[in-house]
């Protein structure tokens, strides 16, 4: 138990050292990011005018669909391996699972349950896969994991489109191009709709406001566990390995084995996320709904706060509440101040993809002068 | 250093803020509400993927002031399903609209329609180009509006022949071979040809929504047409499921000689202005007719006349003005949206043109309809 410890906690004194030493300075600095977001989101939703009661079950409706997926994030940045791109690829495992239930009719919680459990060895192996590449390209991660993301699509579409119905014997009109080979474009899950977000309390309403409350048990069970996680000795082994990966080596730690872990926590986790995701939405389209999640979750996590080498649970649940308010109002703000339709998706995508890119170029200014007052100490 | 960025940030924050109050208190005045007491949503996507649509809402509008709302979707719809969902939503949340027009009905509709159904179960859904799964559109909105997709992988082979093509070249991917219908005309096309005794060429080309964007795409089509042009000789008819391929693909045919019958979404404004670097003037800006002899002239003026043809109304168009045209009666209780002849019958009249309907089954109102081809040049 003891000797992995010491590498992190010689490394946390130093930083304690550090942030005693600065000033308010460095902590609004740390803190730029998110404030700089509510800052927008406020002006947002003064701009857009909008119902407060629509706005508000808007961002219900999105904390509860996308933070389990932000939160899976996580452990990969803690073992030092950035921002998982390859979430994506757990999302194909999900949706894999959701296909099998749906062609056999299992619907409802059941359903539900056992497409999360079908999920696992679908994301324990194609996360086991996504780590050893990441294990192959130590410092190039995050552009490996994005890629290995296109990849993974490939063989995704060979899979649902032509090897169905030909080599995986198949048949369900239903679900089939009318040729008898691939799915069809569009997945109906009818009978899993909301099958999670109505499973507890569905009619204790707040006020007005309809809650998913077993999404949000999820979610709250899922920051349970990852803060319960980073003080196992897994956990801590993760932390020395994310914070130099030397260092760990020296101290005995099998590093590629615990990158390897983290990627397949981050996986699975990725692919219950999808479920939880495409539950809440009712329909996906077979070939594309997981290209959704990669890029906005981690868009979110780094608005919220975080960065490539440190996040925590309130950096993505902060993330998916600004990130998403931001997405909800900025059409309607940009409609409304410029008076044209069009304008406000343009407002939108400007305002989302060029936050993302402030949010990133913070990240770059604060790590360099972290660097420059630790050269100077 | 950091200080400096501090103060960037907060005048920026601060300039925004004032713009922001400044042009709200300006800004568009509410919508009054027509005498008939109903408003009628529309969402269409910007100019940035497909002109036509953004346009006939803007004609609608033109047409009916007060009567309507216009939003629009993600450029990149594909990705930012959740924006999409949250636009139609929040045309539901006002209480006024009983009627919502989605044009293109991109991936998200089903969705979308069943979510507002929760609360608004008496809205009236249109649907133009749907990119969803027809079997299951269908029982979800009360119309749907499309070309006759499988019709055309008869006449557009037909078309060919006419204008005197030996062989079809079809481009397409796997993603958009996943859509039931337009993999149906791709099957169908093939039997056509093999009927009218002509080559059926069956190329793949890259995903513009794949790694490359669409950029990569277009590129592969500028650089192919030639290739397959020295391969099966200037008689090749060339035709594309993608909107995006359009215009490079028209280029090509004006620059080898081959023969263009038919845009995948039939306009004359898709892909031929670009093209052709046709100037829309005022004058001719939203008249179809007008735009449809620019464009016979500058084909005559390369010389290609009989080699280009396309419908004389433009679909994306015709499904915003029309789909608007069609809630506003069913609305105010003049038309039973459930009769195919008096759907049909609006839309030719909005049209200005002959158009043929068909239903795709009798599980819902999935109308779609045929139009007949111009050739240019003749």
């Amino acid at each position: 138990m003891n000797e992995p410890k010491i590498a992190p906690q010689t490394l946390s004194e130093k930083t304690v050292k550090l942030k005693e030493g600065k000033n308010l300075e460095l902590i609004l600095g740390e803190l730029s990011v998110p404030l700089f977001f509510t800052a927008l989101c406020l002006l947002g939703i003064i701009a857009a005018g909008l119902n407060p009661r629509f706005l508000v079950n808007e961002i219900i409706t999105r904390l509860a669909r996308n933070s389990f997926l932000v939160l899976s994030l996580i452990i990969p940045v803690i073992a030092g391996l950035g921002l998982n791109f390859g979430i994506v690829i757990g999302a194909m495992s999900g949706q894999a699972a959701l296909i099998i239930i749906t062609h056999l009719e299992i619907g409802g919680l059941p359903g539900f349950f056992l497409a999360a459990l079908i999920s696992v060895p679908f994301s324990l192996i194609a996360g086991y896969l996504t780590g050893l590449v990441l294990n192959r390209a130590k410092g190039r991660e995050m552009v490996t994991g994005y890629i290995l993301g296109f990849f993974a699509n490939g063989v995704y579409q060979l899979i649902f489109l032509v090897l169905v119905g030909t080599l995986i014997p198949m048949s369900n009109p239903k679900m089939m191009l009318s040729s008898g080979i691939g799915l069809r474009n569009t997945m109906d899950l009818i009978a899993v709709n909301k099958a999670l977000d109505n499973a507890l309390l569905s009619s204790l309403r707040l006020g007005p406001f309809k809650i998913p409350w077993a999404t949000f048990l999820a979610i709250g069970l899922l920051c349970l566990f990852t803060a319960y996680f980073t003080k196992t000795k897994l956990g801590q082994q993760m932390r020395a390995v994310g914070q130099d990966m030397h260092i760990a080596a020296v101290s005995g730690i099998n590093v590629d084995r615990i990158r390897l872990i983290a990627i397949m926590i981050s996986t699975v986790l990725g692919a219950w996320g999808q479920l939880i995701y495409l539950q809440n939405i009712g329909t996906f389209n077979t070939y594309n709904s997981h290209e959704q999640v990669g890029m906005f979750s981690i868009a979110a996590i780094l608005i919220g706060g975080a960065s490539i080498s440190k996040a925590t649970i309130w950096n993505a649940l902060i993330g998916v509440l600004l990130f998403h308010t931001l997405f909800v109002v900025s059409p309607l703000a940009g409609q409304r101040i410029l008076g044209i339709p069009q304008v406000g998706e343009y407002f939108r995508s400007f305002l989302a993809y060029g936050v993302i890119a402030v949010a990133l170029a913070l990240h770059a200014w604060q790590t360099k002068k972290k660097a420059a007052s630790r050269d100077k100490e | 250093m950091s200080k400096k960025v501090l103060i960037l940030i907060l005048a920026v924050v601060v300039v925004v803020a004032l713009a922001a109050v400044y042009f709200t208190r300006t800004s568009v005045p509410e919508v009054a509400t027509d005498a008939t007491g109903f408003k009628i949503g529309i969402v269409t996507g910007t100019v940035s993927q497909n002109e036509d649509e953004y346009r006939g809402a803007e004609a609608a509008i033109a047409k009916y002031p007060d009567l309507i709302k216009h939003v629009t979707y993600p450029d990149n719809f594909m990705q930012e399903q959740e924006t999409y969902i949250a636009q139609i939503t929040g045309l539901a949340a006002d209480p006024e609209v009983k009627a919502i027009i989605v044009n293109q009905a991109v991936p998200g509709t089903i969705a979308a329609v069943r979510r507002v159904r929760e609360t608004r179960p008496e809205m009236i859904f249109i649907a133009g180009l749907p990119h969803e799964d027809p079997p299951l559109l269908e029982r979800e909105v009360e119309v749907t509006l499309i070309p006759n997709q499988p019709e055309r992988g008869k006449t557009i082979p037909q078309l060919a022949k006419k204008m005197g093509a030996t062989a079809l070249l079809h481009y397409s991917f796997p993603r958009h071979m996943s859509y039931a219908q337009l993999a149906e005309r791709r099957d169908l096309m093939r039997a056509e040809c093999e009927e009218l005794g002509m080559e059926f060429v069956d190329v793949n080309a890259p995903d513009p929504m794949g790694e490359g964007g669409i950029p990569a795409s277009q590129q592969f089509i500028l650089e192919d047409v030639p290739r397959q042009v020295a391969k099966y000789g200037k008689d090749i008819a060339l035709f594309s499921t993608n909107c995006a391929m359009q215009e490079p693909l028209i280029a090509a045919a004006l620059q080898t000689g081959a023969i263009f019958p038919e845009q995948c979404c039939p306009s004359p404004t898709h892909g031929y202005p670009g093209a052709l670097a046709l100037e829309i003037t005022d004058e001719i800006k939203g008249n179809f007719p007008a735009i449809m002899e620019a464009i016979d002239d500058k084909i005559v003026e390369a010389g290609r006349a009989g080699r280009f043809a396309t419908w004389p109304v433009a679909t994306g168009f015709l499904h915003s003005i029309g789909g608007v045209e069609v809630a506003k009666l069913a609305l105010e209780g003049k038309l039973d949206l459930n009769d195919i002849d008096a759907v049909s019958e609006v839309i030719s009249e909005v049209a200005e043109t002959e158009i043929k309907m068909a239903r795709l089954s009798d599980e819902g109102n999935f109308y779609m309809y045929i139009v007949d081809s111009h050739i240019f040049g003749e």
